[in-house]
Protein backbone atom coordinates (compact mmCIF):
# COMPACT_ATOMS: atom_id res chain seq x y z
CA UNK A 1 0.00 0.00 0.00
CA UNK A 2 2.50 2.57 1.21
CA UNK A 3 4.68 1.48 -2.38
CA UNK A 4 1.35 2.09 -4.23
CA UNK A 5 0.98 5.24 -2.73
CA UNK A 6 4.72 6.80 -3.33
CA UNK A 7 4.37 5.62 -6.63
CA UNK A 8 0.92 8.27 -6.61
CA UNK A 9 2.66 11.08 -5.13
CA UNK A 10 5.78 11.01 -7.21
CA UNK A 11 3.74 10.81 -10.54
CA UNK A 12 1.89 13.66 -9.23
CA UNK A 13 5.24 15.90 -7.72
CA UNK A 14 6.76 14.81 -11.10
CA UNK A 15 4.13 16.21 -12.94
CA UNK A 16 3.69 19.27 -10.79
CA UNK A 17 7.79 19.78 -11.26
CA UNK A 18 7.06 19.74 -14.99
CA UNK A 19 4.84 22.53 -14.78
CA UNK A 20 6.32 24.80 -12.50
CA UNK A 21 10.00 24.10 -13.93
CA UNK A 22 8.39 25.90 -17.75
CA UNK A 23 6.51 28.64 -15.71
CA UNK A 24 10.38 29.39 -14.16
CA UNK A 25 11.44 29.64 -17.85
CA UNK A 26 9.33 31.43 -19.14
CA UNK A 27 9.06 34.69 -16.53
CA UNK A 28 12.22 34.05 -14.83
CA UNK A 29 14.46 32.66 -17.87
CA UNK A 30 16.12 29.81 -15.78
CA UNK A 31 16.40 26.77 -18.40
CA UNK A 32 14.95 23.58 -17.44
CA UNK A 33 18.51 22.07 -17.09
CA UNK A 34 19.40 24.13 -14.85
CA UNK A 35 16.58 23.83 -12.23
CA UNK A 36 16.08 20.43 -12.91
CA UNK A 37 18.85 19.17 -9.88
CA UNK A 38 16.82 22.00 -7.44
CA UNK A 39 13.35 20.07 -8.41
CA UNK A 40 14.48 16.97 -7.76
CA UNK A 41 15.62 17.49 -4.76
CA UNK A 42 12.33 19.28 -3.09
CA UNK A 43 10.76 16.09 -4.70
CA UNK A 44 12.84 14.03 -2.58
CA UNK A 45 12.36 16.26 0.54
CA UNK A 46 8.27 16.18 -0.06
CA UNK A 47 8.79 12.62 -0.65
CA UNK A 48 10.52 11.86 2.56
CA UNK A 49 7.69 13.93 4.25
CA UNK A 50 5.08 11.99 2.83
CA UNK A 51 6.58 8.65 3.63
CA UNK A 52 7.23 9.87 7.52
CA UNK A 53 4.06 10.71 8.03
CA UNK A 54 2.68 7.67 6.76
CA UNK A 55 5.48 5.29 8.91
CA UNK A 56 5.03 7.54 12.08
CA UNK A 57 1.88 7.10 14.25
CA UNK A 58 1.51 10.61 15.90
CA UNK A 59 -0.76 13.37 14.09
CA UNK A 60 1.96 15.68 12.64
CA UNK A 61 1.11 16.67 9.57
CA UNK A 62 2.92 15.85 6.32
CA UNK A 63 3.90 19.12 5.31
CA UNK A 64 5.18 20.26 9.13
CA UNK A 65 7.41 17.28 8.47
CA UNK A 66 8.77 18.20 4.45
CA UNK A 67 9.41 22.03 5.96
CA UNK A 68 11.36 20.34 8.96
CA UNK A 69 13.36 18.04 5.90
CA UNK A 70 13.47 21.14 3.71
CA UNK A 71 15.55 23.25 6.98
CA UNK A 72 17.72 20.41 8.13
CA UNK A 73 18.91 19.53 4.73
CA UNK A 74 20.04 23.29 4.16
CA UNK A 75 21.69 23.99 7.44
CA UNK A 76 25.08 25.55 7.43
CA UNK A 77 25.90 22.66 9.58
CA UNK A 78 24.77 20.11 7.27
CA UNK A 79 27.64 18.29 5.25
CA UNK A 80 26.81 19.12 1.42
CA UNK A 81 24.10 21.82 2.36
CA UNK A 82 25.97 24.25 -0.10
CA UNK A 83 24.25 22.02 -2.99
CA UNK A 84 21.19 21.77 -1.65
CA UNK A 85 20.75 25.71 -1.55
CA UNK A 86 22.53 26.27 -4.98
CA UNK A 87 20.60 24.11 -6.80
CA UNK A 88 17.72 24.81 -4.87
CA UNK A 89 17.99 28.42 -5.48
CA UNK A 90 17.44 28.37 -9.01
CA UNK A 91 13.91 27.18 -8.62
CA UNK A 92 11.51 30.45 -8.18
CA UNK A 93 9.38 29.94 -5.03
CA UNK A 94 6.73 32.16 -7.34
CA UNK A 95 7.22 29.53 -10.02
CA UNK A 96 5.95 26.66 -7.45
CA UNK A 97 3.02 29.30 -6.17
CA UNK A 98 1.76 29.74 -9.82
CA UNK A 99 0.53 26.44 -10.56
CA UNK A 100 -0.54 26.24 -6.86
CA UNK A 101 -3.19 29.24 -7.71
CA UNK A 102 -4.33 27.29 -10.96
CA UNK A 103 -4.96 24.38 -9.50
CA UNK A 104 -6.79 26.30 -6.53
CA UNK A 105 -8.81 28.32 -9.04
CA UNK A 106 -10.26 25.38 -10.81
CA UNK A 107 -10.96 23.79 -7.50
CA UNK A 108 -12.66 26.89 -5.49
CA UNK A 109 -15.30 27.14 -8.43
CA UNK A 110 -17.26 24.22 -6.52
CA UNK A 111 -16.75 26.79 -3.62
CA UNK A 112 -18.67 29.70 -5.83
CA UNK A 113 -22.33 29.16 -5.16
CA UNK A 114 -21.54 29.70 -1.48
CA UNK A 115 -19.71 31.96 -1.90
CA UNK A 116 -22.21 33.95 -3.79
CA UNK A 117 -24.72 33.61 -0.90
CA UNK A 118 -22.46 35.24 1.49
CA UNK A 119 -24.09 39.03 2.27
CA UNK A 120 -22.57 42.24 2.09
CA UNK A 121 -21.76 42.37 5.91
CA UNK A 122 -20.11 39.02 5.66
CA UNK A 123 -17.45 40.77 2.98
CA UNK A 124 -16.67 43.48 5.12
CA UNK A 125 -15.98 41.56 8.44
CA UNK A 126 -14.49 38.95 6.72
CA UNK A 127 -11.68 41.46 5.00
CA UNK A 128 -11.35 43.03 8.43
CA UNK A 129 -10.63 39.57 9.89
CA UNK A 130 -7.76 39.28 7.58
CA UNK A 131 -6.40 43.24 7.55
CA UNK A 132 -6.63 42.39 11.63
CA UNK A 133 -4.60 39.69 12.05
CA UNK A 134 -2.16 41.06 9.57
CA UNK A 135 -2.13 44.51 10.71
CA UNK A 136 -1.74 43.29 14.13
CA UNK A 137 1.41 40.66 13.76
CA UNK A 138 2.82 43.26 11.67
CA UNK A 139 3.01 46.19 14.27
CA UNK A 140 4.00 43.13 17.37
CA UNK A 141 7.00 42.52 15.13
CA UNK A 142 7.68 45.91 14.25
CA UNK A 143 8.00 46.59 17.70
CA UNK A 144 10.02 43.44 19.17
CA UNK A 145 12.10 43.30 15.73
CA UNK A 146 13.51 46.98 16.83
CA UNK A 147 13.91 46.53 20.38
CA UNK A 148 15.80 43.93 19.48
CA UNK A 149 17.65 46.27 17.03
CA UNK A 150 17.64 43.74 14.09
CA UNK A 151 15.88 46.45 11.83
CA UNK B 1 -1.56 14.49 2.27
CA UNK B 2 -4.09 12.66 4.61
CA UNK B 3 -4.74 9.03 5.60
CA UNK B 4 -6.80 8.49 2.28
CA UNK B 5 -5.15 8.64 -1.06
CA UNK B 6 -6.57 8.93 -3.87
CA UNK B 7 -5.32 7.01 -6.98
CA UNK B 8 -4.99 7.98 -10.86
CA UNK B 9 -5.24 11.60 -10.81
CA UNK B 10 -2.07 11.74 -13.12
CA UNK B 11 -4.16 10.91 -15.73
CA UNK B 12 -6.42 13.26 -16.01
CA UNK B 13 -4.08 15.49 -18.35
CA UNK B 14 -6.71 17.71 -19.63
CA UNK B 15 -6.70 18.98 -16.05
CA UNK B 16 -2.26 19.19 -16.30
CA UNK B 17 -2.75 20.64 -19.89
CA UNK B 18 -4.66 22.83 -18.63
CA UNK B 19 -2.65 24.50 -15.61
CA UNK B 20 0.72 24.02 -17.92
CA UNK B 21 -1.58 26.64 -20.31
CA UNK B 22 -2.52 28.66 -17.73
CA UNK B 23 0.77 29.02 -16.29
CA UNK B 24 2.37 29.67 -20.05
CA UNK B 25 -0.22 32.39 -19.99
CA UNK B 26 0.42 34.33 -16.90
CA UNK B 27 4.28 33.91 -16.39
CA UNK B 28 4.66 35.41 -19.99
CA UNK B 29 2.49 38.12 -18.89
CA UNK B 30 4.21 38.54 -15.94
CA UNK B 31 4.23 41.53 -13.13
CA UNK B 32 2.52 44.42 -13.36
CA UNK B 33 2.18 47.12 -10.75
CA UNK B 34 0.87 50.88 -10.28
CA UNK B 35 0.55 53.48 -7.71
CA UNK B 36 -2.46 54.37 -5.56
CA UNK B 37 -1.74 57.32 -3.54
CA UNK B 38 1.70 56.30 -2.01
CA UNK B 39 1.51 52.58 -1.99
CA UNK B 40 1.66 50.47 -4.64
CA UNK B 41 -0.85 47.54 -5.69
CA UNK B 42 1.08 44.66 -7.42
CA UNK B 43 -0.47 42.18 -9.73
CA UNK B 44 1.53 38.67 -9.74
CA UNK B 45 1.04 35.82 -12.20
CA UNK B 46 -0.44 33.45 -9.76
CA UNK B 47 -3.22 36.00 -9.23
CA UNK B 48 -4.28 35.84 -12.78
CA UNK B 49 -3.78 32.02 -12.44
CA UNK B 50 -6.72 31.76 -10.07
CA UNK B 51 -8.81 34.09 -11.65
CA UNK B 52 -8.20 32.65 -14.70
CA UNK B 53 -8.70 29.00 -13.52
CA UNK B 54 -11.97 29.89 -11.99
CA UNK B 55 -13.46 31.52 -14.94
CA UNK B 56 -12.44 28.05 -16.57
CA UNK B 57 -14.19 26.19 -14.06
CA UNK B 58 -17.81 28.33 -15.28
CA UNK B 59 -16.56 27.09 -19.04
CA UNK B 60 -17.18 23.44 -20.66
CA UNK B 61 -13.34 23.65 -20.67
CA UNK B 62 -13.74 22.47 -17.32
CA UNK B 63 -15.80 19.70 -16.02
CA UNK B 64 -16.56 18.49 -12.27
CA UNK B 65 -14.30 16.02 -12.45
CA UNK B 66 -11.67 18.19 -12.74
CA UNK B 67 -11.99 20.82 -9.98
CA UNK B 68 -12.21 17.65 -8.05
CA UNK B 69 -8.88 15.89 -8.69
CA UNK B 70 -7.32 19.47 -8.95
CA UNK B 71 -7.99 19.69 -5.27
CA UNK B 72 -5.10 16.55 -4.44
CA UNK B 73 -2.60 18.87 -6.65
CA UNK B 74 -3.09 21.91 -4.62
CA UNK B 75 -2.13 19.84 -1.49
CA UNK B 76 1.11 18.14 -3.77
CA UNK B 77 2.47 21.67 -4.69
CA UNK B 78 1.50 23.22 -0.97
CA UNK B 79 4.00 20.39 -0.28
CA UNK B 80 6.91 21.69 -3.03
CA UNK B 81 6.29 25.03 -2.03
CA UNK B 82 7.36 24.39 2.26
CA UNK B 83 9.78 21.80 0.51
CA UNK B 84 11.12 25.60 -0.83
CA UNK B 85 10.59 27.54 1.86
CA UNK B 86 12.58 24.85 3.77
CA UNK B 87 15.74 24.68 2.12
CA UNK B 88 15.34 28.89 2.08
CA UNK B 89 14.66 28.78 5.98
CA UNK B 90 17.90 26.59 6.16
CA UNK B 91 20.71 28.83 5.68
CA UNK B 92 19.19 31.98 7.28
CA UNK B 93 18.64 29.83 10.49
CA UNK B 94 20.65 31.62 12.46
CA UNK B 95 18.85 34.76 11.37
CA UNK B 96 15.56 33.21 12.19
CA UNK B 97 16.81 32.27 15.87
CA UNK B 98 18.07 35.91 16.50
CA UNK B 99 14.74 37.07 15.33
CA UNK B 100 12.78 34.47 17.53
CA UNK B 101 11.28 36.36 20.41
CA UNK B 102 9.32 38.84 17.35
CA UNK B 103 8.40 35.46 15.53
CA UNK B 104 6.89 34.11 18.75
CA UNK B 105 5.13 37.75 19.52
CA UNK B 106 4.07 38.28 16.69
CA UNK B 107 1.70 35.38 16.64
CA UNK B 108 -0.14 37.27 19.42
CA UNK B 109 -0.99 39.48 17.13
CA UNK B 110 -3.51 37.33 15.45
CA UNK B 111 -5.81 38.91 18.04
CA UNK B 112 -6.12 41.97 16.29
CA UNK B 113 -8.81 40.16 14.53
CA UNK B 114 -10.82 40.23 17.24
CA UNK B 115 -10.15 43.98 18.25
CA UNK B 116 -10.89 45.03 14.85
CA UNK B 117 -13.08 42.72 12.97
CA UNK B 118 -15.80 41.72 16.43
CA UNK B 119 -16.67 45.74 17.19
CA UNK B 120 -17.98 46.26 13.31
CA UNK B 121 -19.62 43.24 13.25
CA UNK B 122 -21.52 43.97 16.19
CA UNK B 123 -21.96 47.31 14.96
CA UNK B 124 -23.54 45.57 11.30
CA UNK B 125 -26.00 44.16 13.85
CA UNK B 126 -24.59 40.47 13.36
CA UNK B 127 -25.44 38.36 16.83
CA UNK B 128 -23.14 35.37 17.86
CA UNK B 129 -22.51 34.59 13.98
CA UNK B 130 -19.71 37.15 14.92
CA UNK B 131 -18.23 35.30 17.74
CA UNK B 132 -17.38 31.98 15.12
CA UNK B 133 -16.08 35.00 12.30
CA UNK B 134 -14.08 37.02 14.32
CA UNK B 135 -11.97 34.89 16.66
CA UNK B 136 -9.43 33.84 14.09
CA UNK B 137 -8.96 33.43 10.28
CA UNK B 138 -11.24 30.43 10.11
CA UNK B 139 -8.69 28.03 8.39
CA UNK B 140 -9.56 23.90 9.08
CA UNK B 141 -8.19 24.04 12.36
CA UNK B 142 -10.47 26.60 13.86
CA UNK B 143 -13.42 25.79 11.99
CA UNK B 144 -12.88 22.16 13.52
CA UNK B 145 -12.53 23.87 16.86
CA UNK B 146 -15.95 26.02 16.33
CA UNK B 147 -17.69 22.76 15.28
CA UNK B 148 -16.66 20.82 18.10
CA UNK B 149 -17.25 23.09 20.52
CA UNK B 150 -20.75 24.63 19.07
CA UNK B 151 -22.06 22.46 16.78
CA UNK B 152 -22.30 22.45 12.57
CA UNK B 153 -25.27 24.12 12.64
CA UNK B 154 -25.12 26.82 15.35
CA UNK B 155 -24.57 30.28 14.68
CA UNK B 156 -21.06 30.25 15.76
CA UNK B 157 -20.46 27.36 13.33
CA UNK B 158 -22.33 29.62 10.18
CA UNK B 159 -20.19 32.37 10.89
CA UNK B 160 -16.71 30.43 11.21
CA UNK B 161 -18.17 28.63 7.72
CA UNK B 162 -19.00 32.09 5.98
CA UNK B 163 -14.94 33.60 6.55
CA UNK B 164 -13.29 30.17 5.60
CA UNK B 165 -15.64 30.33 2.48
CA UNK B 166 -14.40 33.70 1.78
CA UNK B 167 -10.60 32.81 2.84
CA UNK B 168 -10.86 30.17 0.31
CA UNK B 169 -12.08 32.07 -2.66
CA UNK B 170 -10.97 35.42 -2.11
CA UNK B 171 -8.19 35.23 0.37
CA UNK B 172 -5.03 34.64 -1.48
CA UNK B 173 -6.06 37.49 -3.52
CA UNK B 174 -6.97 39.72 -0.76
CA UNK B 175 -3.76 39.20 1.23
CA UNK B 176 -1.54 39.60 -2.09
CA UNK B 177 -2.68 42.85 -2.76
CA UNK B 178 -2.66 44.23 0.73
CA UNK B 179 0.90 42.98 1.39
CA UNK B 180 2.11 44.58 -0.93
CA UNK B 181 0.10 48.25 -0.61
CA UNK B 182 0.30 48.22 3.20
CA UNK B 183 4.26 47.66 2.96
CA UNK B 184 4.64 50.69 0.24
CA UNK B 185 2.39 52.47 2.28
CA UNK B 186 3.14 52.67 6.02
CA UNK B 187 6.50 52.83 7.87
CA UNK B 188 6.17 49.83 8.95
CA UNK B 189 9.46 47.12 7.76
CA UNK B 190 8.80 44.81 4.86
CA UNK B 191 10.18 41.94 7.31
CA UNK B 192 7.48 42.90 9.72
CA UNK B 193 5.21 42.63 7.52
CA UNK B 194 7.15 38.97 6.13
CA UNK B 195 6.19 37.83 9.52
CA UNK B 196 2.68 39.13 9.68
CA UNK B 197 2.09 37.13 6.01
CA UNK B 198 2.31 33.99 7.89
CA UNK B 199 -0.97 33.48 9.44
CA UNK B 200 -1.83 29.62 8.80
CA UNK B 201 -2.54 29.48 4.80
CA UNK B 202 -0.30 27.96 2.34
CA UNK B 203 -1.74 29.83 -0.39
CA UNK B 204 -2.56 33.38 1.51
CA UNK B 205 1.21 33.48 2.98
CA UNK B 206 2.61 33.16 -0.27
CA UNK B 207 0.60 35.65 -1.81
CA UNK B 208 1.59 38.07 0.65
CA UNK B 209 5.24 37.09 0.87
CA UNK B 210 5.05 37.06 -3.09
CA UNK B 211 3.83 40.45 -3.68
CA UNK B 212 6.48 41.63 -0.52
CA UNK B 213 9.20 40.34 -2.49
CA UNK B 214 8.57 41.82 -5.69
CA UNK B 215 7.99 45.21 -4.11
CA UNK B 216 11.36 44.11 -1.69
CA UNK B 217 13.54 42.78 -4.29
CA UNK B 218 17.00 42.66 -2.09
CA UNK B 219 14.98 41.13 0.58
CA UNK B 220 13.78 38.50 -0.52
CA UNK B 221 15.43 35.32 1.05
CA UNK B 222 14.58 37.13 4.61
CA UNK B 223 11.29 37.51 3.35
CA UNK B 224 10.56 34.20 2.84
CA UNK B 225 12.22 32.86 5.24
CA UNK B 226 10.67 34.80 7.74
CA UNK B 227 7.10 34.25 6.23
CA UNK B 228 7.60 30.43 6.13
CA UNK B 229 9.03 30.23 9.71
CA UNK B 230 5.88 32.49 11.00
CA UNK B 231 3.50 29.90 9.27
CA UNK B 232 5.11 27.27 10.67
CA UNK B 233 4.59 29.01 13.77
CA UNK B 234 0.71 29.64 13.31
CA UNK B 235 -0.11 26.26 12.28
CA UNK B 236 1.44 24.56 14.93
CA UNK B 237 0.46 27.13 17.33
CA UNK B 238 -2.59 28.81 16.18
CA UNK B 239 -5.36 26.32 17.64
CA UNK B 240 -3.91 26.90 21.18
CA UNK B 241 -3.77 30.18 21.11
CA UNK B 242 -7.31 30.00 19.63
CA UNK B 243 -8.74 27.13 22.55
CA UNK B 244 -6.80 29.28 25.60
CA UNK B 245 -7.15 32.79 24.59
CA UNK B 246 -8.77 34.17 21.51
CA UNK B 247 -12.13 32.30 21.98
CA UNK B 248 -12.57 32.87 25.44
CA UNK B 249 -11.50 36.71 24.96
CA UNK B 250 -13.91 36.90 21.57
CA UNK B 251 -16.85 35.34 24.01
CA UNK B 252 -16.06 38.05 26.91
CA UNK B 253 -16.23 41.01 24.57
CA UNK B 254 -19.04 39.82 22.60
CA UNK B 255 -20.72 40.06 25.90
CA UNK B 256 -19.52 42.95 27.40
CA UNK B 257 -20.33 44.79 23.54
CA UNK B 258 -23.70 43.51 23.76
CA UNK B 259 -24.22 43.78 27.10
CA UNK B 260 -23.91 47.87 26.45
CA UNK B 261 -25.97 48.39 23.59
CA UNK B 262 -28.69 46.46 25.62
CA UNK B 263 -28.87 48.71 28.64
CA UNK B 264 -28.87 51.80 26.09
CA UNK B 265 -31.79 50.94 23.69
CA UNK B 266 -33.45 49.89 27.52
CA UNK B 267 -32.58 53.71 28.17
Amino acid sequence: MLLKNIQEWTLLLVIFGIISLVGNWVNYEIVPTSAIPGMIVLILVCLAGFILNHIIPINFPSVAYIALIGVAVSMPWMPGSEKVVEWTSEVQLLALATPILAYAGISIGRSWADFRKLGWKTLVVASLVLLGTFIGSALIAEIVLRMQGII
Amino acid sequence: MNTETQFGIWKDWRLHAIVLLVVVITEAIGTFQFSVGPGVILLLPMLYALIIGLVLYFTPVIKEKQSKNAEPLIVLGVALLLAKIGVIIGPSLPDIIAAGPALLLQELGNLGTILLALPVAIWLGIKREAIGMTHSVAREPNVGLIMDKYGISSPEGRGVMAVYIFGTVFGAVFMGLIAGFLATLTPLHPLSFAMASGIGSGSMMTAASGSLVAAFPNLEDQIIAFAGASNLLSLSTGLYVSIFIALPLTEKLYKVMTGRRDQKSVE
